[in-house]
């Protein structure tokens, strides 16, 4: 159903006629599509509803004046701002889409190692920035392409740097959010005007409504600016990155040293992740190289930092029996960055890395040890600007398992992950055969350590149906893996049960019926109860998974 | 290939947002990241690389169709290879640029063209140059102080090309003059092509305008041929891209310098020698036509294969075209080689330099785009602290002289010809 | 108290009815000492059947905040402190598992057993609740280590004030039941969550106006092997900033914090007259440093720490000194992370104290500190007696600052004075910007009246968490 001229017009006019479209062909490119996307269902070709018109608000205050119109007439919305994920789109034909791409404002307060970012601002620039000023930032493994802002609001937001900075929502301080019933919530101290300090207060946090283990994914408004702690960088200033494309590279100074560890067994691996989780070493930590695969990531490493290389050259270079050697040789590794605040600080740490190494039998992977290897491990791990290798290979891909955030439950079943995969490389065509072990995460989910992310990166062609379908029928089967092991929803489905496949959202019904069988399903109750305080007309699609308070209790007297 | 063949690589896009930046281990500021000027004009994702393949695959499966808007995003595309770029630091099975501009070419086909587009295209076929109003009978009035010898008539060693740009612009003319007499002073045997000198038509490719390129491009092989040329020298690099990698695309197999590459090798021969100093800051911009597009053709003919189940390459090998050997390092040499000048970079440099705004005959078909573009390169170039921002193009040249930053400033541009002149 | 009794006894209605602070007495109609969580639920749905509020209270006197004093009449006192299990100890998951009456001193003892040791707040008494004191968000010693804010509390068991009951953080995604949880190898570790929403943040820094916590986990340190303290003296608390900054950005000690010698004082001195002395030769102002090393390399860690913090301290003008006119670092240490005797230290002065305490940035403290001494000459207060604690918190985003003011409570005159203060400086510190995060008694009002929406929002919480609004009824100001 198209907007009325009236609607319109009174969008047109908070925006100005610039920044809003109602054209179809604007309008189909704010679409999304699971199979070329990160999406966390599917994957499947469908693509998501089409939106009504796409709007560029400039401010907070146009995001407000657009969610009252939203209020006004029913008229579903959501915000994104780098559109990679699925999350971001509308769920329904009568709705409009938010593109945040005007506001990408970042001030630092240095000394308070604070930056206000607005949504557009990705990673990317957030770190220039904060590097100029001898900071740094706490960049997810989604990489620097991404927004902070969204990663904080809407999503998960851990990686390489957690382990030292701490996540996405251990970063986040004030906030400022149009909440869907068209009010401007600032939380914290930012709330009272006394400044960004404090995300917390007063009395019981408001983030808490707008954030937990995951964000909200644009269901709770439209975040529209926050604070994030920036943490300390004793690199250089200015990114001195060198090479020829795509072989970038970049020599830090001498207070940063990149390491890949290699371990004889996962119980090693483990215990070092144990000494690690245990102590302030590490400035980065995480298992990247493996989103290769098993099989092919020496080889890759070896394409990616020669220009005159390709990935039709990936057979060949397998054969190089020095290749041979380094694939065994990183079987079952990760990567490391050590940052010395100090020299002293720095021999301390490097000794503390030969000390876990021993205890555990490990060693540090000759191959990348080369100054050229070491520079380009470094950039990558620093500035993580290479999430598209996700895609280097196929053209899609979704993070498959996810098993336990508890490394030693999740090295007790690793192998049989890595199995069931290699079965189904070799036994059918549908997803890459990088060899079974594609884990691929952060060394630690939380600041300080004591909890691991991983996810299979499983590789399928997007074009190509049989892939799609046959990728769509591997990650069933994963799920019975990890109903077997408790361990929730598999990565590639977390999102299954709040947009379906057909890219429409779910009814409160569907809903319903989903929560009621959790574990706790007062979770959900009350999540519902607080959807209804800012979001009373449900406008925001069916991410923030809810169940009807009134069901659960009739449930209860029932039993 | 037709559009609907790029329907693997439309569906192979992931949305990354890649093409919306430059290489992100080369973003040093939130100013200065963001490589395309069509999105950074207009905001949409329609008018990303990203939006474009979306928007592609909406119009084959018949759900947006090729309305006002619709053509206008199409061709508001200076075709500066940005996207491309930023994308194969990853991908080795996408091309964007090319993708952009076959797109334009569908467009095109049906007739749907900017209306700014008209008078150029027009011109092209009336009066063989796409600036509308010139006439092919004026076109080498540029030269007729100069002895360069008509190549029909005479042997030459290294054919001169001017270029549409230098041949007319009154004000830029002067440049290719330069040019001339400092590629002779070294002892070039230089020449032209006379009555036969006609417009490259390189943007009419750009534009999507693909049988007026070749009409032209064919007419052209045949002239240089005619006249016997081994060697091309052109100060203008969007004359430049279109001979070494359009035109080699169709068998002209001829070598191709841009006028910078003449020089720095005169200079390293000893044969042009600086004598006085130029006290300048100076930041060097790189033309796209000449950087990041302005690497060598290699003919490829071969097909998609899948190793490993779902792995794709392409057999043979593919020419990657990702902006690792285009021409960087010469300008550099030069300007390096000049006593007194002081160069500045610009954060946005070499391989993901950031357009000027006029590729694709947007300076005419957009000139807001265009402008607002070249704007931006202005405040960059500024940035630096620089006095004068040099570059290698007269097109790049001709839109950051009547273009201002974003404080209202202009900037003094020169052609590396002329920061050369005055050393000597 | 005994578990599982109630009791309408006069004195001990009394006992409940008011505590150290100047909030208005109000005698509670009962006292209830729960046993277990059932106990809870019921009490809570039994609440709200009939309308009346409850007060959890998890630790035991003396209180000081008023967050433990009834609000409005016929009040029941749900006392926990009967329920002081510790439940569990993971040594390979640095974690802790406590009921709510369990008190620090018990704890650290329990931990070190096992190699650990909880990050503490600055020496708590002795019956101060843990549970309490991380729900309350009390400032720890170290900010180093203090990831998310919430450090070191992760899940929790809640009762809400609706009376439903339900785990928060990722303990919320499985089974209600712990000894379940701990067959799927899950062990209440990561905080946010269970899903979209964060259950813990609505009971963290809420008096206990949302529900009744029952257990919570808490993150642990390795116990020290090796564990120095430095001090570092000053005449004026700007001067010590740089190194505060410093030290902190790279990550450097386990403990940091500022005081004044007033302040410091009281902490050490186990006497009146004691407290006299120290004042009278401590250095103004004086930066605590410790540093630790415990499995990894400690010798090492610390002396290249030590080395390191003294350069910065010389940097900036200043010593790094292992003791100082009147301290030891080793003394301060001691004092600092353990819990005070039986009587409170901050009592021994003069047997009674307000402090006022807020959230802002360490580069604005001095402003906060002039404006304070310049109220407490006007008001009369002796400045020499004001005591000032800047606790870096967060990673060194923001800083607890604490003024705390000691009198005789049997002085009327003294009593007023600082009563007149407390409420002067409360209000003159939110016009300068102090945040109260923790609102209690009049910063309630105050800061919610800064902040019409966020009070809106918390009415709504309210509604959704406590619909008949029995929980602590009052507190933050929802009546």
């Amino acid at each position: 159903m198209a907007l009325s001229r009236e609607i319109y017009q009174a969008l047109e006019a908070i925006v100005g006629k610039r920044n809003i479209s109602e054209d179809i062909g604007v309008c189909e490119t704010y679409r999304s599509i699971p199979s070329q996307s990160s999406a966390h269902y599917g994957p499947s070709k469908t693509w998501t509803p089409l939106p009504q018109a796409v709007l560029l608000p400039g401010s907070t205050e146009e995001v407000q004046n657009i969610v009252k119109i939203c209020n006004k007439y029913n008229i579903e919305f959501k915000a994104s701002t780098t559109f990679w994920s699925t999350m971001g789109h509308i769920g329904s034909d009568y709705g409009i889409q938010l593109d945040m791409r005007r506001m990408k404002k970042v001030e630092i307060d240095v000394k308070n190692m604070t930056a206000i970012i607005e949504p557009f601002a990705i990673a990317a620039t957030i770190q220039a920035e904060a590097m100029k000023v001898g900071l740094n930032l706490n960049i997810p493994g989604v990489g620097c392409s991404s927004s902070t802002l969204a990663s904080t609001a809407g999503w998960v937001g851990f990686g390489p740097a957690t382990i030292f900075m701490g996540s996405t929502p251990e970063n986040l301080l004030g906030a400022e959010w149009v909440l869907p019933n068209g009010e401007v919530l600032r939380t914290g101290s930012h709330g009272s005007g006394d400044g960004w300090f404090c995300g917390e207060g007063p009395g019981p946090s408001q983030r808490g409504m707008l954030r937990g283990i995951f964000g909200t994914a644009g269901t709770s408004g439209v975040c529209t600016r926050m604070a994030v702690r920036l943490h300390p960088w004793p690199g250089p200033k200015d990114f001195p990155t060198r090479g020829t494309v795509p072989a970038y590279r970049a020599d830090f100074g001498e207070n940063l040293k990149f390491y890949t560890l290699c371990f004889p067994s996962w119980e090693a691996w483990a215990r070092s992740v144990q000494y690690f989780h245990e102590s302030d070493v590490l400035y980065l930590g995480h298992r990247q190289f493996s989103m290769f695969g098993r099989n092919l990531k020496a080889a890759m490493l070896r394409i990616l930092n020669n220009p005159d290389l390709q990935l039709s050259d990936l057979e060949k270079v397998l054969e190089d029996p020095e290749i041979k050697k380094q694939t065994e040789s990183m079987k079952l590794d990760y990567q490391i960055v050590i940052a010395g605040m100090t020299k002293r600080d720095l021999q301390y740490k490097e000794a503390a890395v030969d000390y876990i190494l021993k205890q555990t039998g490990g060693w540090k992977n000759d191959m990348m040890l080369d100054k050229e290897m070491h520079d380009y491990g470094l950039l990558y791990l620093t500035r993580l600007g290479h999430k598209n290798l996700n895609y280097v290979m196929c053209g899609a891909y979704e993070g498959t398992f996810g098993l336990s955030p508890n490394v030693w439950k999740t090295i007790k079943v690793v192998e049989d992950a890595v199995a069931i995969k290699r079965k189904w490389e070799l036994e059918h065509t549908s997803i890459a055969a990088t060899g079974g072990d594609s884990a691929m995460g952060s060394t630690s989910g939380i600041g300080g350590g004591g909890a691991t992310g991983w996810e299979f990166f499983t590789n399928f062609d997007s074009y190509e149906d049989a892939s799609v379908e046959g990728t769509c029928k591997f990650m069933d089967g994963n799920q019975e893996f990890h109903n077997k092991h408790s361990f929730g929803p598999d990565f590639c489905r977390w999102n299954a049960d709040v947009r379906h496949m057909n890219g429409y959202s779910y009814t409160q019904e569907e809903h319903d019926e989903l929560f009621i069988k959790t574990p706790q399903p007062w979770v959900y109750a009350y999540q519902y109860k607080m959807r209804k305080a800012i979001n009373p007309k449900n406008l925001c699609g069916s991410y923030f998974r809810t169940l009807t308070p009134e069901k659960l209790e009739a449930a209860e007297k029932g039993r | 290939m037709a559009l609907k063949d790029y329907r693997p690589m439309m569906e192979r896009c992931s949305s990354c947002a890649s093409c919306k930046f430059i290489p992100f281990d080369k973003i040093k500021s939130l100013r200065f990241a963001e490589n395309c000027p069509s999105i950074g004009y207009y905001n949409f994702m329609t008018y990303s690389a990203r939006g474009r393949y979306q928007l592609a695959q909406s119009i084959l499966d018949g759900r947006t169709d090729l309305n006002e808007t619709v053509v206008n995003t199409i061709h508001s595309c200076t075709s500066c290879g940005a996207c491309d770029i930023a994308c194969k630091v990853t991908r080795y099975n996408l091309e964007l640029l090319e993708h952009n501009i076959e797109l334009k070419a569908y467009a095109v086909e049906q007739g749907k063209v900017l209306e700014g587009q008209r008078p150029v295209i027009e011109n092209l076929k009336k009066e063989n140059s796409m600036i509308p109003g010139v006439k092919k009978a004026n076109r080498t009035d540029w030269a007729k102080d100069l002895k360069l010898k008509d190549l029909f008539k005479e042997k030459g060693d290294v054919a001169f090309f001017a270029g549409c740009k230098y041949s007319y612009d009154k004000k830029l003319q002067k440049v290719a003059q330069s040019a001339v007499k400092l590629l002779q002073s070294a002892g070039v045997d230089l020449g032209y092509l006379g009555a036969a000198d006609n417009c490259c038509a390189g943007r009419a490719h750009q534009m999507g305008f693909y049988d007026e390129f070749a009409s032209r491009a064919d007419s052209n092989i045949k002239a240089f041929e005619k006249a016997g040329v081994k060697t091309i020298v052109t100060p203008c690099s969007d004359c430049y891209h279109a001979f070494k990698r359009q035109y080699a695309r169709l068998g002209f197999n001829v070598e191709v310098l841009h006028v910078v590459e003449y020089v720095d090798r005169l200079i390293q021969e000893g044969k042009i020698k600086f004598t006085k100093s130029v006290p300048l800051t100076v930041t060097y911009h790189d033309p796209c036509h000449l950087g990041r597009l302005g690497e060598k053709y290699e003919p490829w003919n071969g097909k998609e294969k899948k190793i490993f189940n779902q792995i794709q390459i392409w057999e043979p090998r593919r020419p990657r075209y990702n902006g690792a050997h285009g021409i960087y390092d010469p300008p550099r040499n030069i300007i390096k080689a000049i006593p007194g000048v002081k160069l500045v970079e610009m954060e946005r440099n070499r391989e993901y330099s950031w357009c000027c705004g006029a590729g694709s005959g947007c300076n005419e078909s957009n000139p807001e785009l265009s402008t607002w573009t070249a704007g931006e390169r202005i405040t960059e170039a500024n940035a630096t602290g620089a006095n004068v921002l040099v570059t290698a193009c007269p097109w790049c040249e001709d839109n950051f002289m009547n273009a201002v930053d974003e404080d209202g400033n202009k900037m003094k541009v020169l052609d590396i010809i002329e920061l050369v002149q005055q050393a000597l | 108290m005994a578990k599982g009794i109630s009791s309408d006894d006069p004195e001990l209605l009394d006992f409940f009815a008011g505590d150290e602070s100047f909030a208005r007495p109000i005698k509670p109609q009962l006292v209830v000492c729960p046993e277990n969580v059932e106990k809870v639920e019921a009490l809570v749905r039994w609440a709200n059947e009939t309308k009346t509020p409850l007060v959890p209270v998890s630790s035991g006197p003396p209180h000081f905040k008023g967050d433990t004093v009834p609000s409005v009449p016929e009040s029941v006192i749900v006392d926990l402190r009967g329920m002081n299990k510790i439940i569990s100890i993971n040594r390979q998951q640095r974690m802790v598992i406590i009921e709510p009456g369990v008190t620090y001193g018990q704890l650290q003892e329990a931990l070190a057993k096992e190699g650990l040791t909880l990050s503490t707040s600055l020496a708590p008494r002795a019956t101060k609740s843990v549970l309490t004191s991380v729900l309350e968000m009390e400032p720890r010693l170290n900010c180093v280590h203090q990831f998310n804010y919430t450090e070191p509390l992760r899940c929790t068991e809640v009762t809400f004030g609706d009376g439903h009951r339900i785990f928060t953080g990722e303990a919320g995604n499985g089974p209600l039941d712990l000894k379940k949880q701990w067959d799927l190898e899950k062990w209440q570790v990561h905080s946010n969550g269970p899903n979209m929403t964060d259950m813990l943040r609505m009971v963290l820094q809420a008096q206990g106006s949302m529900g009744i916590v029952t257990w919570a986990s808490l993150k642990c340190e390795l116990l020290p092997t090796l564990h120095k303290m430095y001090l570092v003296p000053a005449k004026k608390s700007v001067d010590l900033e740089d190194f505060v900054y410093k030290t902190i950005r790279v990550r450097f000690s386990d403990k940091l914090f500022i005081m004044n010698k007033a302040y410091l004082a009281s902490l050490l001195g186990d006497t009146k007259e004691k407290i006299a002395d120290l004042k009278a030769v401590l250095p103004n102002w004086i930066a605590p440093v410790g540093i630790s090393g415990d499995i990894l390399l400690p010798e090492m860690k610390v002396a290249a720490q030590e080395q390191d913090i003294a350069d910065f301290a010389k940097e900036c003008g200043l010593q790094f000194l292992s003791a100082i006119p009147g301290a030891s670092g080793e003394e301060v240490l001691t004092k600092a992370i353990n819990p005070s005797g039986n009587v409170y230290w901050k009592q021994t002065f003069k047997g009674a104290f307000q402090d006022i305490f807020f959230i802002t940035t360490l580069d604005k403290t001095s402003t906060f500190i002039n404006a304070m001494y310049e109220m407490a000459i006007e008001e009369g207060y002796p400045t020499e007696d004001l005591g000032v604690y800047i606790q870096p918190q967060h990673m060194g985003t923001s800083v607890h600052l604490e003024f705390s003011l000691p009198y005789d409570p049997n002085n009327v005159k003294e009593v007023k004075r600082v009563k007149e203060l407390y409420i002067t400086a409360s209000k003159a510190i939110s016009k300068l910007g102090g945040f109260y995060a923790r609102p209690y008694d009049i910063w309630a009002t105050i800061q919610l009246n800064k902040d019409a929406q966020t009070y809106k929002v918390l009415k709504d919480l309210k509604d959704v968490f406590d619909p008949n609004n029995i929980m602590n009824t009052g507190k933050l100001t929802l009546k």
